[in-house]
């Protein structure tokens, strides 16, 4: 596999100033979209489509990497088993007012395009971070 | 009842995922940042295939569309 470019090699558009205004204004567009709207998966999907092919190719710096974790590692296993279990359990019950997933706890509260906006902006931040390790 | 107990641990997992990224940030900390496990998951390959980095950053990509879009 090509190796990617070092951190080092930044791009005039891999650079704070550039990445941030444009994820703003995706997250401005993306908080105007209901679910369940083409317009919300073409986004969405397209988004991410160049997030992923920006992340497999190496086009974005990469940050160093540690070639092995510590034992210590486990801690993170906790909250995330957690979740998992909890999600896999109400997912199972197929109740949604006395079991809601995790999802449909977010529902009303991405309803409100603020939030709606503000999540979609931490979505891409979240994906910046993935694509730069 | 049950519908608050599921809230209470779904809160639950936000505080301690806010205590273990906390205790990570930490100076001389021995825990890895989450970016720092996400980074060394990713690493995973099977031959020429970045099945580390495409587990990640698809599972990624799916929650945005699950949330945004579903």
């Amino acid at each position: 596999m090509e190796q990617p470019p070092p951190i080092t090699a930044v791009r005039v558009w891999d650079r704070p100033w550039v990445v941030v205004p444009v994820f703003v204004l995706i997250a401005a567009v993306g908080g105007l979209f209901d679910s369940f709207t083409s317009s919300a998966n073409l986004l969405v999907l397209g988004v991410g489509g160049v997030m992923m092919w920006l992340g497999l190719t190496g086009r974005a710096g990469r940050r160093p990497v540690p070639r092995a974790l510590p034992r210590s590692t486990l801690w993170w296993l906790v909250p995330l088993l957690l979740l998992a279990l909890v999600e896999l359990f109400t997912f199972t019950m197929h109740s949604y007012e006395n079991y809601p997933t995790l999802s449909l706890l977010a529902d009303p509260l991405l309803e409100s395009y603020a939030a709606r906006s503000a999540t979609y902006f931490l979505w891409l931040l979240g994906f910046w971070g993935l694509i730069r390790r | 009842m049950s519908r608050i107990i599921v809230i209470g641990l779904f809160i639950l997992v936000a505080v301690l995922l806010g205590v273990v990224a906390w205790f990570a940030r930490r100076e001389e900390s021995k825990i890895p940042s989450l970016g720092e496990v996400a980074g060394f998951v990713m690493q995973y390959e099977v031959g020429r295939v970045p099945v580390g980095r495409v587990a990640v950053l698809g599972f990624w990509w799916w929650a945005g569309w699950h949330f945004f879009a579903r």
